[in-house]
């Protein structure tokens, strides 16, 4: 067990490295610098002012050197200040964090909490009415994409609902009320596709476990229906849907950034959004880092659920 | 299968009213309120009003929280701000201005000579290089007299200067060589001071108790939420989320027509769009080729395809400075005359069909217009390339004039040297065209010297016939701005230059 702990963060450090390279050279291929998009279109600016801002940025040092000394930095824990607001980047995502989390949490849990109960559903109705219309709906689900959904949703609560506040972020510790209120539509767009995706996965694995031999016994020894479905098939079918709920944390800090953008919720999304269109370099790579520890971490936790489901991984391990 | 059918609608009614008891209860708790809700687009870059200039932030810094010495009303007229008088020697090289007493800063401290000073100098500093220091170029001394008067003496007579303070902030003394202080605390002497910044997710600003004003301001405060999307503005203010959506586009504004408690105020933007030409290379080198697109141009169909109609063909200064502009009518280059652009290329000797590429400011308006522009010039056999690059790249682009066409907007102001002088004279500091024309110049500088008003009526009267025809702009459109107002909010009144100082003034019932 301590093996395999060691084994994955190992394994983030790699991929840390990986990423960081990666976005670092990415972000600065993409034409048009900090500076220049900072004074912007019809501004009025000299060479000598544009030279004398890039090389206050250390934006004039060689490619290699920057990367160089931002690493160094970073490892002392200093990931520079935004270009443009000249705060600690840290500070700037410790401020737009909170909303995203939970966000994602909340989205997360609807869609995984509804799955298992939906999916076995399906299972239990295959070939059913009741099975063909859950499945139209998982493929809606799967197919309309987030944003569309919450700008509609938007627009029926504004129309059927006109008092309900829809847009906007208030911290929970200030208002709990008012945050779960704003937090309930951006969630529900954002955990449909979840929900969609995850129920297929729990009717296609149940249906698989339904298949094998220990259902058949168990039910040829006079167990009850339910108890097969719940103790015996559900139990192994949970494996694949762990991996999945873990893979769709990862992805719904990518599907949070639209959605927030449509209910203009100042988390994660929309700080990397800016960001990238404003080359703020600090801010993307710092922003960047912390959402792959993220996912790398949640799925670290993934495989330490493995072991709380299937006792064979534990001493395997 | 029944039954289980039948329990999903019942919880689903219980949840339905579950919500709608929330909704009820959230609504009546936040009734009572004075803090206006305005939405807008993009958050800003910084509050440095001596920094920034894109309408994101200055549209919520100049007016709201700093004044200048000059203002402007709503009909753009020059009236007194924090200078309540003003006189101007007879060589026109020293203006003298009289303070209105008892103005105080949000930190608390009174406002004086001195800090007008300090503030005059910090735009032209070195180290806080701010883009508006060009406005005060002819600037020699700015001294404090007393703690009332101020001189400000000039190297030359200028003609712009009073139009140029009403865009100059005054700062607190003490920043000259200080370019960070301002930008996440802003300390002014309008009517709200800064509260709170939550990035991307609102400012909000407070009534300043200490305004010389202060029985004329009647909000508690003003908050701007940063709501990016459209359609999510459009929501809020449909609600009543939002009192106030400021400044929105012809295609925003028809979503919303006819919405209950929801008015719409409009006003003729100063700002125009234009397609630009490269003139450091050919084909539009040729003044010839220049003239011909013009005449190609049909721009009452670019603003009825692509503005839904909500705009104004331009000239070369906006209609609304009536005492400036010349009428497009009696510009015959801008007149639509498909057959004379035909014979003008045929003229100018350059092998035809031209192909070339137009790349587009990535704003929605832009990319409509230049694809009917595209057509139009295809017409008399100018083939155009559109190029859709996003915005870093487009500015990039822009700024190293690597484009034969590009189709962007230009801010504007109620100065013609403003318009003219940075774009169009030799090395002007926005001339990406590369335009150079010796005759514009001197008209130019004459421009910005002469102070007798009907001289330069004259001088900037030229100035348009010739940009009007050869120069390196075709001048498209004045689009209608459109502010969307809730039917609580009153005393706001929309702005050209898209100022929101008529807030100061504005209330809620």
């Amino acid at each position: 067990m301590l093996r395999h702990l060691l084994q994955r963060g190992l394994d983030l450090v790699i991929v840390l490295f990986g990423i960081s390279a990666i976005v670092f050279l990415m972000i600065r291929l993409i034409p048009g610098d900090a500076v220049a998009i900072m004074l912007g279109a019809n501004t009025e600016v000299t060479p000598e002012r544009l030279a004398a801002m890039r090389a206050e940025l250390g934006l004039d040092k060689p490619l290699i050197e920057q990367y160089l000394s931002w690493v160094g930095r970073a490892l002392h824990g200093d990931f520079g200040t935004s270009i443009w607001t000249g705060r600690p980047v840290i500070q700037e995502i410790a401020a737009q964090i909170w909303p995203t989390l939970e966000l994602t949490f909340l989205a997360l849990l609807f869609g995984a909490v509804l799955a298992v109960p939906l999916g076995c559903l399906m299972a239990q109705w295959r070939g059913g009415k009741a099975d063909l219309v859950l499945r139209l709906g998982a493929i809606a689900g799967l197919t309309i994409p987030s944003f569309w959904l919450g700008i509609v949703m938007l627009i029926a609560v504004a129309a059927w609902l006109p008092g309900f506040a829809s847009l906007g972020y208030v911290p929970f510790s200030e208002d709990p009320l008012g945050n779960l209120q704003r937090m309930l539509l951006p969630a529900v767009a954002l955990a449909l596709p979840i929900l969609a995706n995850l129920s297929r996965l729990v009717r296609s694995a149940m249906l698989d476990a339904l298949g094998q031999d220990y259902v058949r016994t168990a039910r040829a020894k006079g167990l009850a229906e339910n108890a097969v479905l719940y103790r015996h098939a559900l139990r192994n079918a949970l494996i694949p849907f762990v991996t999945s709920v873990g893979i769709m944390a990862g992805y719904l800090l990518g599907g949070a950034i639209v959605v927030e953008q449509v209910f203009s919720i100042p988390g994660l999304g929309r700080l990397i959004l800016g960001a990238i269109a404003e080359r703020n370099y600090p801010l993307v790579q710092a922003t960047i880092l912390v959402v792959t520890v993220g996912f790398v971490a949640v799925n670290a936790l993934v495989d330490l659920a493995y072991a709380l489901i299937d006792p064979r991984l534990r001493t395997a391990s | 299968m029944h039954r289980d059918v039948r329990q999903g609608s019942k919880l689903s009614r219980r949840l339905r009213c579950g919500i709608a008891a929330a909704a009820f209860l959230l609504a009546a708790g936040t009734a009572g309120a004075q803090t206006l809700e305005v939405a807008v687009e993009a958050s800003p870059a910084g509050l440095d009003p001596h920094i920034v200039t894109a309408f994101a932030s200055s549209q919520i810094v100049l007016g709201p929280i700093y004044e200048g010495l000059t203002a402007l009303d709503k009909d753009l007229n020059i009236v007194p701000g924090l200078a309540q008088s003003w006189t101007m020697s007879a060589d026109g090289k020293t203006v003298t201005f009289k303070l209105r007493p008892g103005v105080t800063f949000h930190d608390g401290k009174p406002m004086e000579a001195e800090d007008v000073a300090s503030s005059l100098r910090r735009v032209v500093s070195k180290d806080v290089g701010s883009p508006l220091a060009s406005r005060l170029a002819a600037m020699e001394s700015a001294t404090a007299v007393d703690a009332t008067t101020l001189e400000l003496k000039l190297k030359e007579p200028s003609a712009p200067l009073l139009a140029s303070l009403t865009g100059i902030a005054i700062v607190p003394r003490g920043l000259e060589a200080n370019k960070d202080a301002l930008q996440r605390a802003p300390v002014g002497t309008g009517p709200f001071k800064f509260e709170e910044w939550r990035p991307n997710g609102f400012i909000r600003l407070a009534k300043h108790a200490g305004y010389w004003n202060a029985a004329g301001v009647k909000l508690a405060g003003v908050k701007f939420n940063f709501v990016p999307e459209a359609a999510t503005r459009a929501v809020g203010i449909g609600n009543g989320q939002f009192a106030l959506l400021p400044h929105i586009d012809a295609a925003t504004a028809m979503q919303l027509e006819g919405k209950p408690n929801v008015t719409m105020q409009k006003t003729q933007e100063l700002a125009y769009t234009l397609i630009g030409m490269n003139v450091s290379k050919p084909p539009f080198d040729n003044a010839k080729v220049r003239e011909a697109l013009n005449y190609a141009l049909n721009r009452k169909e670019i603003i009825d395809a692509a503005l839904f109609g909500a705009g104004a063909p331009a000239a070369p200064l906006p209609p609304v400075l009536k005492d400036w502009a010349v009428e497009v009518k009696d510009l015959p280059c801008y007149a639509y005359d498909p057959a004379k652009a035909q014979a003008l290329l045929k003229e100018s000797g350059v092998a035809l069909p031209i192909s070339v590429s137009m790349t587009m400011l990535p704003r929605q308006d832009i990319r409509d217009i230049a694809q009917v522009v595209q057509q139009q010039l295809g017409k008399v056999g100018i083939k155009v390339e559109l190029k859709n690059p996003e915005l870093g790249q487009f500015v990039q682009d822009w700024r190293n004039s690597n484009f034969d066409l590009f189709a962007s907007t230009n801010a504007g102001s109620i100065e013609p040297d403003d318009y003219f002088y940075r774009a169009f004279r030799t090395g002007g500091s926005t001339n990406v065209f590369k335009y150079s024309n010796p005759e514009l110049d001197a008209l130019l500088d004459k421009g910005r010297a002469t102070l007798d008003k009907p001289a330069r009526q004259t001088i900037y009267r030229d100035v348009q016939k010739i940009l009007g025809c050869t120069g390196p702009a075709a001048h498209i459109a004045y689009p209608t701005l459109f502010s969307a107002v809730r039917g609580n909010l009153q005393g706001y009144q929309i702005y050209a230059n898209r100022s929101l100082v008529s807030l100061g003034g504005a209330s809620l019932r």
